[in-house]
């Protein structure tokens, strides 16, 4: 059993309690998320998987190993990406990857090898005989993925690894996290970003004020009214069907058409047959926003009126 | 026990090979290099070298070398923990199979190293002065090692505090003052302790009474010479000897102290090591609380008898030496640096300093 196990961990900082209680598992094999605003617990929550903290309490298991008792046999199993990005500077990144993977115990030839295979993988070629501080904030984001991988990990755990990526690094990122689950890795991420996440990940773990959500308020969160973007190519005639409709009051109308809040999915299906019935011409309807997203903004939510 | 050295050896290589690649460090070599040989030029012509010997110019040099090792040092060996934490790079070496000893060590020798490229750098100056002559290999040997030892000292107590602080500059800033209070604080404290506890000498002087005298300046009729009644007062005299322990801890003194003396024929030291050991060694010695002085019974028509004070050289043959319990001193201190160093960075953290992050 090569996963991840979390069982009611808390972590204070003096006064500061960081995390509060968290329980979660990720399968192997699989990716989660880690989703809460910022503040929650994340990075804690990975410092603590990632053999530097010790938990005031509860129980961590990874790839099968207590970090706090056998940090040694969790550290030749697991690769970090860490949210605050460092390197050293006057190395190149060739240097800088051989020099990673021989702290892992290998041999020169071996880690030089591994360096030049993960630059190709990361697309920091162009780059690979230069001083690490020249490179922009997302190179050193790739740089950091290439280290995190430099000793073939079986589980990964990647702190805001999207975050000072462009657009097409952003899909190759995803590509990898999934190819790397299909081979069997465990994969947790965490990211502000959660359209990003949302094609992704497998589960996902709601952290919010360092507390993971149990898994029934999160399908609550999911099953409430959520907003619906509408567009057409004839806003005023979409405006009049809503309006008769019953929903003039409830949606906002914009340039780009309407925002519709519906209480559940079959009541967006059936207003859209009606819409279609009725003549509009309906280019585009979807949530205005992702799964991952409803859920995290209603569990906020609800958290605040607590 | 391999695979400890191996991997601090890659530690080690890591921050050397970082280090080489900035220009700052040839400048501070090159700069170096043209002091001493300007200090050089300076003691050989104040010593008169060529004639006298290079006895001067070693000593001299070896403590130039102590003098920019300790200002510098710290600067090289103060941020190495501290400094990795704020760049990032700590936490992702912690997450390797590097232990957190080897990190601490191989950072230790690392900045040894660096402070041992000073040392290097002074060599053909040294050499320069044992060829100039005087100079037995036995001080030879021993300064040099113990100078290695003291650096290397400096270089534990940087790390050593670079590890416990949570801001690089505030722990150079510290490492230079514990490099202060040894190198100055010591003398400090010996002067102001010994002159704040004072004993009270009771001094008496027979005199001759020269009245009484004939005109020759002898005795009337060849007898006894007329005395003085006795004059006595008192005063007071401070307790070096009951401080000299703080003089032990200089790392100037280790060094001179540690160095066999080298004598001339009349006692008198050769080199500085010399004239410091038996400073330190004179301070041993307890003020005696009752001096006689009896000027008359030492009287002759040709004078006073020579009077009979001891040369350094016997006042440094008569006393123990110092420099292993001033080296024990700083050993358990760079020791002790480190060590704490070790249990504040190792991880899994149970406690973090106020304000520190681990990552």
């Amino acid at each position: 059993m090569s996963g991840i196990t979390v069982e009611g961990v808390a972590r204070s900082f003096g006064d500061v309690h960081a995390v509060r209680h968290a329980s979660f598992e990720v399968a192997q094999g699989s990716v989660a998320g880690l989703i809460g605003p910022n503040g929650a617990g994340k990075t804690t929550l990975l410092l603590m998987l990632a053999t530097l903290l010790v938990p005031d309490s509860g129980s961590i298991r990874v790839a099968g190993y207590d970090p706090v008792t056998e940090p040694h046999q969790v550290r030749r199993r697991m690769g970090w990406m860490p949210d605050a990005l460092g390197s050293w500077p006057s190395l190149d990144v060739r240097t800088a990857l051989t020099t990673s993977g021989r702290m892992y115990g290998m041999e020169f030839d071996e880690a030089s090898r591994r360096a030049d295979e993960l630059i190709g993988l990361v697309g920091l070629t162009p780059l690979a005989d230069q001083p690490t501080r020249v490179l922009s904030r997302g190179q050193k984001q790739r740089l950091s993925l290439a280290r995190a991988l430099v000793h073939d990990p079986e589980v990964l755990l990647l702190d805001e690894p999207a975050s000072g990526l462009d657009p097409a690094a952003r899909t190759e990122l995803r590509e990898l996290v999934r190819r790397l689950a299909h081979e069997g890795k465990t994969v947790i991420v965490s990211s502000h970003v959660l359209a990003e996440l949302e094609e992704m990940a497998d589960t996902a773990v709601y952290l919010a004020a360092g507390e993971t959500a149990a898994p029934d308020e999160v399908a609550r969160a999911g099953r409430t009214a959520r907003d619906w973007r509408v567009r057409s190519l004839d806003p005023d005639r979409l405006a009049a069907v809503l309006g008769a409709a019953g929903y003039g009051e409830v949606s906002v109308v914009d340039r780009f058409g309407a925002v519709v809040p519906f209480a559940s999915e079959a009541d967006a299906a059936q207003m859209l047959a009606h819409l279609v019935g009725s003549g509009v011409p309906i280019s585009s309807f979807a949530p205005a926003v992702g799964d991952l997203e409803h859920v995290f903004h209603d569990l906020n939510r609800s958290d605040g009126d607590a | 026990m391999n695979g400890f050295l191996r991997g601090m050896w890659l530690i080690v290589t890591l921050d050397l090979k970082q280090r080489v690649r900035g220009i700052a460090w040839y400048v501070l070599l090159g700069v170096f290099v043209v002091l001493v040989t300007a200090v050089t030029a300076l003691v050989v012509i104040a010593t008169n070298a060529w004639d006298s010997g290079g006895g001067g110019v070693f000593s001299t040099i070896v403590f130039f070398v102590l003098l920019l090792g300790t200002l510098v040092s710290p600067a090289l060996s103060g941020n190495a923990i501290n400094g990795e934490r704020e760049a990032g790079t700590l936490a992702t070496t912690q997450v390797t199979l590097v232990t957190t000893a080897q990190l601490v060590i191989g950072k230790w020798v690392a900045a040894w190293l660096t402070a041992l490229a000073f040392l290097a750098a002074s060599l053909p100056f040294l050499a320069f002065g044992i060829v100039l002559g005087e100079v037995s290999p036995a001080t030879v040997i021993t300064t040099v090692l113990v100078l290695a030892v003291e650096l290397g000292i400096i270089a534990a107590i940087g790390v050593g505090l670079s590890g416990l602080v949570t801001r690089p500059l505030f722990s150079v800033v510290v490492t230079y003052l514990v490099v202060a209070a040894l190198s100055v604080g010591t003398l400090i404290a010996f002067g102001l302790g010994g002159a704040a506890v004072q004993t009270t000498v009771k001094q008496t002087i027979i005199g001759v009474d020269y009245q009484q005298l004939d005109e020759n300046g002898l005795a009337p009729g060849g007898g006894e010479v007329p005395c003085l009644p006795p004059n006595t007062w008192e005063q007071q005299t401070p307790r070096f000897d009951l401080v000299w322990g703080f003089l032990a801890a200089n790392p100037y003194v280790v060094v001179a102290d540690a160095a066999p003396g080298s004598f001339d024929e009349d006692g008198n030291p050769t080199d500085l090591f010399g004239w410091i050991a038996v400073g330190v060694r004179q301070a041993q010695q307890a003020p005696e609380t009752e001096v006689v002085i009896d000027e008359c019974s030492e009287y002759s028509s040709k004078g006073y008898a020579p009077h009979d004070s001891p040369t350094p050289r016997e006042i440094y043959d008569g006393s123990v030496p110092s420099w292993f319990v001033g080296l024990t001193i700083h050993l358990l201190l760079g020791a002790g640096a480190l060590a704490w160093a070790w249990r504040r960075t190792e991880v899994p953290a149970k406690r973090l300093a106020a304000g520190s992050r681990i990552a």
